[in-house]
């Protein structure tokens, strides 16, 4: 009986693989280490799961009220590490570009990812949910918990930053 | 700190851009920049390792033992049955406050609102009726002039009867009708009995000469001064005989026939005699003359004026009955006896409206606190929410 109600359900198991990845590229980018990663993404799916009675449709999509609860659960172990996540310097090991890609292709993801690293915590975030997430401006104020408008000036001010960053002389 | 930018049109396109660029559709060249930064953020995304994949895989085939089973679907069903049980407690709640609005309406209007002055048709003099009289005497009703047979028999009241009046034979008998009617009912119904009452005399095209309540919780009366069409008074009577118990009943009639046709007569006398002064005026030759028989008319035109009015008042009188109405308000319905389906109304509009109240004072306690508490919930999940965010300012 146990084991019959705990199997995931067909749109929970189409849910996580439609969002694990992502998630997980998500929270790795706010806390800058894999094992924390590992542990926060088991975490939000696992709450996700014995909450996936809750969701209630009326309030966002179910992507993004996973987010949400990766969200929590990432500040959540950001607030008991209480510090940011360093992100540069773990990213730059295993995203390296293959020794065959052009150089000037290496150049620039490397300008991408210390510009990354160089945001603000609060911006890094936007741009992580923006773009590993690939969330809609709409599912964004649903994980943010504010107005669509809102996140969307707050997401183009990062994405500002993130350019700006991009361009400025190392 | 969150700032609340609008967003101007160029950062709405280029948001619109970076939303193409994400679903892998073309963006305008201008724009070209997003789509190579859309890439290169994205090749640089973290990559699960294969072994945390795998875990994940099996945590989640084998239902991340250890989690809580999800609430079966009979709980999530429970939900909008909950919902619909306080939309309809909301709706009972709202429907017995219309009810308290409407049945204390009542008691709430003022005096002022519920006297209805108006103009009165008939003249000032209509209780100063010279020769009219109510005889109590049941024994008179039979001697009464056949012209008041018309009139129904009345409850504790009897007919006046007339004495013959000095007319033609074959000439209609004009009659002038009056009735007073005395009604009980509840005190906490007075107010609605007396609305009644106004509402009666409407719909009978009759008129509220005067009007006056007093009323409190224990008791008081409304008077009611009223013109109603002769020709319907019977009608107006029955109906306003059953707005409360009957407690007197009287009605009386007034020959003015006679009245009628001495006036005429001496009306008729008022015309000629102004024809004849008419006449002698023509004739007249000197001045001494001519002014007195000017002198003459203008007393005829005005005897003839005053007649006339005299004449359309009695006519009046003749065509608008005058009916003293009096409600009484007493403590406890009268009527004596058993409790009647009546007075189960009563009584139930009467427990309704005490629930009524209740839920209104509930309702009044019940939803500041509901405020309250939510608002309380609201400031303590943005706190919460808050909390958490600090993490991500710098240490």
């Amino acid at each position: 009986m146990a084991d019959r109600v705990n199997t995931p359900t067909r749109s929970f198991d189409a849910l996580y693989r439609d969002s694990a990845r992502d998630i997980y590229a998500y929270v790795r980018t706010l806390l800058g280490d894999d094992a924390a990663a590992e542990d926060v993404t088991a975490a939000a799916f696992e709450r996700a799961f014995r909450r996936r009675a809750s969701f209630d449709a009326r309030r966002g999509s179910e992507r993004a009220w996973v987010f949400a609860i990766a969200r929590n659960a990432a500040l959540d172990e950001l607030r008991r590490r209480r510090r940011s996540a360093p992100l540069l310097a773990e990213l730059a090991d295993e995203t390296a570009p293959a020794p065959d890609e052009e150089a000037d292709l290496a150049v620039r993801r490397t300008t991408v990812r210390a510009a990354l690293a160089a945001l603000p915590p609060r911006d890094r975030e936007l741009v992580a949910l923006k773009f590993h997430g690939g969330l809609t401006n709409a599912e964004l104020a649903a994980v943010l918990g504010t107005s669509e408008s809102n996140a969307g000036t707050r997401l183009h001010r990062a994405v500002t930053k993130l350019r700006e960053a991009c361009h400025a002389p190392s | 700190m969150r700032r609340r930018d609008p967003l101007t049109p160029a950062a709405r396109r280029e948001l619109d851009a970076l939303d193409r660029a994400l679903a892998g559709e073309p963006v305008d060249d201008a724009l070209h920049e997003l789509e190579a930064l859309v890439r290169d953020v994205r090749a640089s995304a973290p990559q699960m390792r294969p072994d945390f994949a795998e875990r994940l895989e099996r945590e989640l085939a084998g239902g991340f033992a250890g989690a809580a089973p999800a609430a079966p679907p009979a709980r999530r069903r429970r939900r909008p049955r909950r919902t619909l049980m306080l939309s309809t407690a909301g709706t009972v709640a709202a429907a017995l406050a219309a009810l308290v609005v409407v049945l204390g309406q009542g008691s709430q209007q003022e005096p002022s609102q519920l006297a209805r002055p108006e103009t009165p048709q008939a003249p000032s003099g209509a209780r100063e009726r010279g020769g009219g009289q109510a005889v109590g005497a049941q024994a008179d009703r039979a001697t009464a002039d056949p012209a008041t047979s018309a009139a129904p028999p009345m409850a504790g009241g009897a007919i006046a009867p007339q004495p013959p009046a000095s007319v033609a034979p074959g000439a209609p008998r004009r009659v002038e009708r009056s009735a007073d009617l005395v009604l009980e009912t509840p005190a906490s119904r007075l107010r609605r009995t007396a609305d009644d009452v106004v509402r009666t005399v409407d719909r009978f095209g009759g008129i509220v000469a005067s009007s006056t309540t007093a009323a409190d919780d224990r008791g008081g009366d409304a008077t009611f001064d009223l013109r109603i069409p002769a020709a319907r008074l019977d009608d107006a009577l029955a109906a306003l005989s059953r707005l409360g118990h009957v407690a007197e009943r009287r009605q009386s009639l007034q020959d003015i026939t006679a009245s009628l046709g001495s006036l005429r007569d001496r009306l008729a006398d008022a015309r000629a005699e102004r024809r004849t002064l008419l006449r002698a005026l023509g004739r007249a030759t000197t001045r001494a003359q001519i002014d007195s028989l000017r002198a003459r008319l203008r007393i005829t035109r005005s005897t003839i004026s005053r007649l006339n009015g005299d004449l359309a008042s009695l006519r009046r009188r003749a065509e608008l009955a005058r009916v003293a109405v009096t409600v009484r308000g007493v403590e406890r319905e009268t009527g004596g006896g058993g409790w009647s389906p009546r007075d189960a109304l009563g009584d139930a509009a009467r427990i309704l409206e005490v629930m009524a109240g209740v839920a209104v004072v509930a309702l009044a306690v019940a939803v500041p606190l509901g405020l309250l508490g939510a608002a309380l919930a609201f400031g303590a999940r943005g706190l919460r929410r808050r909390g958490r965010e600090r993490a991500l300012d710098p240490a």
